[in-house]
């Protein structure tokens, strides 16, 4: 008691080395260097070796395009299967609640890979879909699980409070999911979709398998034609850190700009 | 149950002692490549060229060994050691001799172009426009995007780029003419055909390719080689998986 009056100094207590902050100088410089290292690998390796480098550059742009339809359609279509999926697993209808959980469990137990083959091979003899579309629909539904169970965490890290008073100010329902809860979760469930959206830009490699022609199979063929296994390989990896460097910049800048309750 | 494990480490100590004596190459092979070599029914790696080169190592004297390994990569592996050589049909090419050594060719191959049962294309040049299908990396392939205004597709196995055929995904596949009789003839006999064999103006070949300067493999495996093709047994093997 004797010590409040006595003015002792205050001790304070931060989060310490283990999170830092957005604004730390440590992370930045790291996310810089991997920044600048990049670029100026892709620019100085063609410079000084053109003979593979150079062409390889030449070869792998519509690559790079079709990574990204497929990424964007297959996010697009992941967050609405996320969406419904989240919502049908807190649902009190048993039989929405019922089947949602059965998909997560269901795609959250098999594989990417293996469900990209099922879909485009094993489907393919009773559906036929081209092939990007296929690969999309495999990714989404993948995903669409992985996003459900994020829409979940987000609606129910908000405070039932909320509901409650959405409730007993006549919302119902459905009122008090889109115009209470929702945009209240929507900034707790933005940081991991970008998260996912990270991922799953990484994951479309895999459908270079399906002959999809993206920035890995442009590689590979450029590759098993040249012998240049080792440039290439370079050159795809830079290029898919420089995409993800850049994306996850985007994202941090998204996720600050929307968190006004955190800041300090 | 020790008894037999022990025993089993005896006979198998006994096995490699023998085998000893002689060299062991390991050759590496993609074993989705029917007739010439894939992996039948009890997981062995069979074939025309796995049976050549067994012969080729009872002729000359070494002991082959066989590694399945993704058609993809296989001649990264090649260079950086992981075998001493490669027996998977692989066509003999000027860009390839820059990068490895061959041997004596012991197959003559072409190309065949495969479409659909319904379908009226007789070459590449009908197929203006349309995708076509081919492993990645092989000569097939190389065909297929050499043919002016045909969309190429690449595929890992060759059986994967058959299915898509056979689903009507693509118009078209360009592969060696045993391995398309293989699936044409025998696989999918109800809804695919042999349209025609490419014209490329060359003869294409097989030969088992080593690292470039690897004498010593080269001139067991030619050794090999020359002698099947002297006592004729290349000819019996046609017969017994090929057929002709």
């Amino acid at each position: 008691m004797a010590d409040r009056d006595t003015g002792v100094e205050k001790i304070e207590i931060g989060d310490g080395a283990a999170i830092p902050v957005p604004e730390d100088r440590g992370l930045l410089s790291a996310w810089w260097i991997a920044l600048c290292g990049t670029i100026g690998l892709l620019i100085v390796l063609p410079l000084v070796k053109p003979d593979p480098y150079a062409d390889i550059l030449r070869f792998v742009p519509d690559g790079i395009l079709v990574t990204f339809e497929v990424t964007i359609a297959s996010i697009s279509l992941a967050l609405v299967v996320g969406l419904i999926t989240g919502l049908g697993r807190i649902s009190s209808n048993r039989f929405f609640n019922l089947l949602a959980s059965l998909y997560v469990e269901v795609v959250r137990g098999i594989p990417l890979l293996v469900q990209l083959f099922y879909i485009y091979f094993a489907l393919g003899r009773f559906v036929r879909v081209p092939d990007i579309v296929a690969a999309v629909i495999a990714m989404a539904f993948c995903y669409g699980a992985y996003m459900g169970e994020v829409f979940r965490a987000g609606i129910k890290s908000i405070d039932f409070g909320q509901t409650e008073a959405s409730l007993s100010l006549g919302f119902n329902h459905r009122q008090t999911m889109m115009y209470g809860i929702l945009p209240q979760a929507w900034r707790t469930i933005l940081p991991p979709v970008g998260n996912e959206f990270i991922a799953l830009l990484k994951d479309t490699s895999l459908v270079s398998i399906l002959a999809v022609s993206d920035i890995l199979r442009r590689g590979r063929e450029y590759a098993s034609e040249s012998f240049n296994y080792f440039e290439t390989y370079t050159m795809i990896a830079l290029i898919y850190l420089l995409i993800t460097l850049v994306l996850s910049r985007l994202i941090s800048t998204m996720e600050h700009r929307l968190s006004h309750y955190e800041r300090r | 149950m020790f008894k037999s494990a022990a025993a089993t480490v005896i006979a198998l100590l006994v096995m490699y002692g023998a085998a000893w004596a002689e060299t062991t190459i390991v050759f590496a092979t993609d074993a989705t490549w029917p007739p010439m070599e894939f992996v039948n029914a009890r997981k062995q790696i069979v074939g025309y060229s796995i049976d050549y080169m067994k012969a080729a190592g009872r002729e000359a004297g070494f002991r082959p060994v066989f590694k399945n390994t993704a058609w993809d990569g296989i001649f990264a592996g090649l260079a950086s050691g992981k075998y001493d050589a490669i027996c998977s049909s692989v066509s003999i090419t000027e860009k390839r001799k820059k990068a490895m050594d061959f041997s004596e060719p012991y197959y003559t191959v072409r190309q065949a172009l495969i479409v659909g049962r319904t379908s009226h294309a007789r070459s590449l040049a009908d197929l203006k426009g349309k995708k076509v299908g081919g492993q990645i990396g092989t000569t097939g392939y190389f065909a297929i995007k050499a043919a002016e205004g045909v969309i190429p597709k690449s595929y890992d196995e060759i059986g994967l780029a058959m299915e898509d055929l056979n689903v009507g995904r693509i118009d078209a596949v360009v592969c060696d003419d045993p391995v398309a009789a293989n699936y044409a003839l025998l696989k999918y006999k109800d809804t695919l055909k042999i349209a025609s064999v490419i014209k490329t103006g060359q003869v294409e070949q097989y030969g088992i390719a080593v690292r470039k300067g690897n004498t010593g493999v080269l001139d067991l495996v030619n050794r090999g080689i020359r002698a099947v093709k002297a006592k004729g047994i290349d000819q019996e093997l046609k017969k017994k998986w090929i057929g002709q």
